[in-house]
């Protein structure tokens, strides 16, 4: 299975962009709680995940990704089974039922969940692939994702509940669908919108509202009102790295994880920021480059649905950060600081190294 | 994937557009804003200045304490997401638990007692009720207030009862959480960035352990707030006063003042009347504060805050205590009611001492007891003790005005030194409808004719020395059998407006007030009557409708003293700064010279030293080996509901004798004086037997001990 030759085509540009976007989260972790009494230790805790998150990136880029295609049906049931027992057996946290208490140690299905949706979803759509014209087998490919989505929803994890629809969306639509089913979905999505807007729990419409008409929720809209002052202090260049009042003095609240932008903002400036975006979009497009090479439509949709994560992520929380888009728990992809995000979005990142290594599109040994 | 690459570009550019609109465009906003937040101008507190005797003792200084306070806005938000679990509820349990208020019962105590204080008693109650909590009421006495129960009967005091909430329990924590909780959303509606207090009298010990502990808790505050203390309690409280919240309907005046609202001021007493001298004025400094509001650094220039002056009194603390001991004892001897005594330097004004019982401990004010204590007890003390009866209290002042009707009959030329009129008993003025009918008429008797005694003619001298009402009488009124003419009802007033009468004497107290001095004018609109010959006799002898403050009474008998100066009392004698410099020294004040011819007033003098010092002089009894004394008794008759006898009408007793307040007025020594005395027990009756012994003791002591020859 080892084969030397792969790694000719590892993408170097890709894996260089997500160490250096690494590198700077590690950073700018530490300047955001180093004289935080109990986070200091986080940026040395961000270090040792970046240190497992690129084991994993190699150890999966080195597996061939269409091994996993027979274990995707298999990883899927064992996944709802996992949602299902969350929502019988879960642990309740802060109101939502997320967890399950693995001998002591809460673990979080959805957060790995996240990749496998994508696995199984390349799979169903490659799989059947020439059939997807039908209509059943579109519903079907809905139908796999809304299970998942519905359970999630129910926890209540609105934030993963959509970042679950955008990539099952994204991977349909890229998987070739015909335009009256784009115009069919759309039609269907009205009335869901009327059914959503009736039954969104109580938390999630008052952020709607929050986002929607800030002035109610002075109080509420806070942190929002911090992270936007942080930003736009920032100006130019930044107060400097370490130099942010609001990141210092605490104004910014959960500033090293959904507020880290904020914080890169406020002390690298309009510069930095901009350079953190553009390392975000360049790995987007080194994905979808990956996506265009792939041999097989398997792995062209896993390096869709890894871009898609990746890019809705991003949107979402920069998004937050400047007050474009309601508050929800989505971190910024390498440089939010978290164990489980870090080393999943890496491990995304293998997957799409084993795709582009193995893509012998017009080479010939 | 072409759209999905259009996105990304899309996406992109928003992202960088939003961000040029941030933080180029409206960067400078943005800077602004974030300087607001974290640079705050913090005001410095000038500490209060201290209050010394004579000779430095301390008398009320301040004692470093601390409050715990919550801010609201610094509390967690009730989460939307977790509508079962309350975030700030929790918080407030922490706050609580780290200050111990779930294990100490004290503290359990305190934190409602504060509670009950910001809430009041319905919403202290509504708060836990509406939780559920179980909440004892207690029945206290309220406020009395006269009710007239049927119009043949005079209107008698009821007492209207209220309760409260019973506050002498501890409550468990959650009970006291609640109350917090209601507390905050009270203040949240005012400005959520004001701290409200829940823990006050802690010690810096326990303050710094709490402050450490206090790190996970953003909307816990820490701030300091001396108590003020008063070291002799009792001894000084009318004197000193006390200091407490801003007034509600006084707040505009002190912001204009340029107070902060949530200070406190001096309410009543030397705390009052100094209250901007002793505040200082508090200093500035521009903090750089974290989240939790804690100071990072401080940046830029500091103002200092101006420290308060400290008081230096003219009050020796030896002779207040000589002077409320004595007096304290005269008033239970009597089972009096109440009583004053003050001492003056009759050369300049100084007060040498000013007690007035009962008193009560103004520290029970500086330390907030709730309503249902002590404080409670003081408002509902029948004997008043919150009034300052020196300056505040008004009562005829019988003989010892006769210091005034003396001089001005000399000085009117009504009576000279060698002039003699008889005592002979009894005189009548004889009703002008029935001039034939002598048991129509209004008879008039001197103190002695009660004793069989008549004192026959005499003079100015000896009528002074003697007391003798019928020579007063006539000075005051005239007297038609033998055509004398007296002063009559406006030269009368005219005197005692001279001698200070009838106005504040100015003492720097606050509550004084100026009495009455009545005229014939001020009959005619009170009573729509004419001012009889008869209410000229009353008046004369300092009794009918004139009245009169202790403390005037002590301005007169130091104005008599020195020879004819009347001075303003002052009880500060200096005002120094921290360093002990003098800032204000004091200068006597003169409110007036009488205008009298030369040897007026050394006969009034002579007559008060043969009160003292002549064998049948009426206050023989307060002479001291080696110091000349003068000084005149009075015995001032009233009538209130009391005493009322109803078979008589009068406040008459079975031998026919009225209730009476006791006076006595003195100074020493009778050749240069430098003190001067009155001391006054309410129902104290005889003014020789309750009064001198008081004024005889503080005299000893001034002249043995404090001042010894």
């Amino acid at each position: 299975m080892y084969d030397r030759q792969v790694w000719r085509y590892f993408d170097w540009p890709l894996f260089i962009a997500v160490l250096i976007l690494c590198g700077i989260g590690v950073g700018m972790v530490y300047s955001a709680t180093y004289n935080t009494p109990d986070l200091s230790d986080y940026w040395t805790r961000q270090l040792i995940f970046v240190a497992m998150g690129l084991a994993a990136l190699i150890a999966i880029a080195v597996f061939d990704y269409r091994h996993l295609e027979m274990f995707a049906p298999p990883a899927f049931v064992v996944f709802i089974l996992l949602l299902a027992a969350v929502d019988v057996f879960g642990t309740v946290q802060s109101g939502s039922q997320r967890w399950l208490n693995v001998g002591g140690v809460l673990v979080q299905p959805t957060e790995a969940g996240k990749f496998l949706i994508i696995i199984f979803m390349a799979w169903y759509l490659s799989w059947y692939q020439e059939y997807l014209h039908r209509l059943s087998y579109l519903v079907v490919a809905l139908i796999l994702l809304g299970v998942p989505l519905y359970l999630i929803y129910k926890q209540p994890n609105f934030g993963m509940a959509l970042t679950f629809a955008f990539i099952g969306g994204t991977l349909i639509l890229v998987a070739g669908i015909r335009f009256w089913q784009i115009g069919l979905m759309a039609a269907g999505s009205i009335p869901a919108a009327f059914f959503l807007r009736t039954k969104l729990q109580g938390y999630m419409l008052e952020r709607f509202q929050m986002f929607l008409s800030p002035k109610d929720f002075k109080a509420a809209n806070w942190n929002v009102d911090q992270a936007l002052t942080a930003v736009g202090s920032g100006g130019w260049f930044g107060n400097g790295w370490g130099q942010g009042s609001q990141n210092q003095l605490h104004f910014l609240r959960v500033r090293q994880s959904d507020f880290i932008f904020s914080v890169i903002s406020e002390e690298l400036g309009l510069v930095g920021a901009v350079i953190i975006l553009i390392l975000l979009f360049f790995i987007m497009w080194r994905l979808l480059r990956i996506a265009d090479l792939a041999r097989d439509q398997f792995g062209r949709l896993m390096a869709v649905g890894v871009a898609a994560i990746i890019f809705f992520q991003t949107i979402v929380n920069v998004g937050m950060n400047l007050s474009m888009m309601p508050v929800t728990g989505l971190t910024l992809p390498f440089v939010s600081y978290g164990g489980s995000s870090l080393v999943s979005m890496m491990f995304a990142i293998g997957l799409a190294q084993s795709v582009i290594m193995r893509h012998r599109k017009i080479e010939f040994q | 994937m072409v759209v999905f690459r259009l996105g990304l570009v899309i996406a992109f550019c928003v992202i960088v557009g939003r961000l040029f609109q941030l933080q180029v465009i409206r960067g400078a906003d943005f800077q602004t804003k974030s300087s607001g937040n974290r640079l705050k101008t913090l005001e410095v507190v000038a500490p209060r200045g201290v209050v010394y005797d004579r000779n430095g003792t301390i008398l009320a200084r301040n004692k470093p304490s601390f409050e715990i306070a919550l801010v609201p806005e610094d509390l967690p938000e009730d989460k939307p997401e977790t509508p079962d679990i309350d975030e700030e509820g929790d918080e407030i349990a922490r706050v609580l638990s780290l200050v111990h208020a779930d294990t100490d019962p004290k503290i359990a105590l305190r934190v409602a007692e504060i509670m009950f204080r910001t809430l009041g008693r319905f919403d202290y109650a509504k708060a836990l009720t509406t939780a559920g909590f179980k909440v004892d009421f207690v029945t206290v006495p309220g406020e009395e207030k006269e009710i007239i129960m049927a119009t043949d009967l005079p209107a008698a005091p009821v007492s209207m009862p209220f309760t409260v909430p019973d506050i002498s329990t501890p409550l468990p924590l959650p009970a006291l959480v609640q109350l917090v909780k209601f507390a905050i959303d009270f203040k949240r509606q005012g400005s959520a960035s004001e701290a409200v207090s829940i823990l006050d009298s802690i010690e810096r010990i326990k303050a710094l352990e709490f402050s450490e502990e206090s790190y996970h808790m953003p909307a816990m505050r820490i701030n300091p707030s001396p108590i003020r203390q008063y070291v002799y309690a009792n001894m000084f409280s009318h004197v000193l006063g006390f200091m407490g919240p801003i007034p509600a309907e006084q707040a505009d005046q002190y912001t204009k003042r340029g107070y902060n609202l949530n200070e406190k001021v001096g309410l009543s007493g030397l705390e009052y009347s100094y209250q901007d001298q002793m505040r200082g004025l508090p200093g500035y400094k521009t903090v750089e504060r974290d989240i939790l509001g804690r100071e990072v650094r401080t940046i830029g220039q500091v103002q200092e805050p101006i420290l308060g002056s400290n008081l230096v009194l003219n009050i020796d603390l030896r002779l207040q205590r000589v002077m409320s001991d004595a007096l304290q004892s005269a008033i239970v001897q009597q089972k009096a009611r109440w009583g004053v005594t003050i001492a003056m330097n009759p050369q300049n004004g100084a007060i040498l001492g000013l007690v007035s019982q009962p008193s009560f401990d103004n520290n029970v004010f500086a330390e907030r007891l709730t309503e249902n204590e002590g404080y409670q007890q003081i408002q509902n003390d029948k004997r008043r003790p919150l009034l300052n009866y020196a300056i505040g209290g008004q009562y005829p002042p019988g003989s010892t005005f006769k210091m005034v009707i003396s001089t001005a009959a000399l000085a009117e030329g009504v009576v000279g030194p060698d002039t003699t009129i008889m005592d002979a008993g009894p005189i009548y003025l004889v009703n002008q409808f029935f001039p034939n009918d002598l048991s129509q008429a209004q008879k008039f008797v001197s103190w002695n004719h009660r004793y069989g005694i008549v004192h026959g003619p005499i003079n100015v001298v000896q009528a002074l020395s003697l007391s003798n009402d019928i020579f007063f009488y006539e000075v005051g009124g005239g007297y038609p059998v033998t055509k004398f003419r007296g002063l009559g009802s406006a030269a009368m007033a005219k005197w005692a407006e001279l001698f200070g009468y009838g106005a504040p004497t100015g003492i720097d107290l606050p509550g004084e007030i100026g009495a009455l001095v009545p005229t014939a004018q001020w009959k005619r609109q009170r009573y729509a009557e004419s001012w009889t010959t008869g209410d000229s006799y009353n008046m004369a002898i300092g009794q009918g409708y004139m009245l009169a403050t202790p403390l005037q009474v002590l301005v007169n008998t130091a104005t008599v003293a020195n020879g004819g100066t009347v001075y303003q009392p002052q009880i500060v004698y200096q005002l120094t700064d921290a360093q002990g410099h003098v800032q204000r020294d004091f200068t006597p004040k003169v409110v007036r010279q009488l205008p009298l011819q030369p040897g007026v007033m050394d006969l009034v003098r002579k007559g008060m030293w043969e009160a003292v010092n002549a064998p049948d002089g009426t206050a023989i009894t307060s002479k001291i080996d080696g110091i000349e004394v003068a000084g005149k008794t009075g015995t001032a008759e009233f009538c209130d509901k009391e005493h009322y006898n109803p078979k008589k009408l009068d406040c008459l007793d079975d031998k026919d004798f009225r209730p009476s307040h006791a006076w006595y007025v003195a100074f020493a020594p009778y050749e240069n004086p430098e003190i001067a005395v009155v001391t006054f027990v309410f129902d104290g009756g005889e003014g020789s037997l309750t009064a001198i012994p008081v004024t005889k003791k503080i005299l000893e002591t001034y002249f043995k001990e404090i001042h010894p020859r």
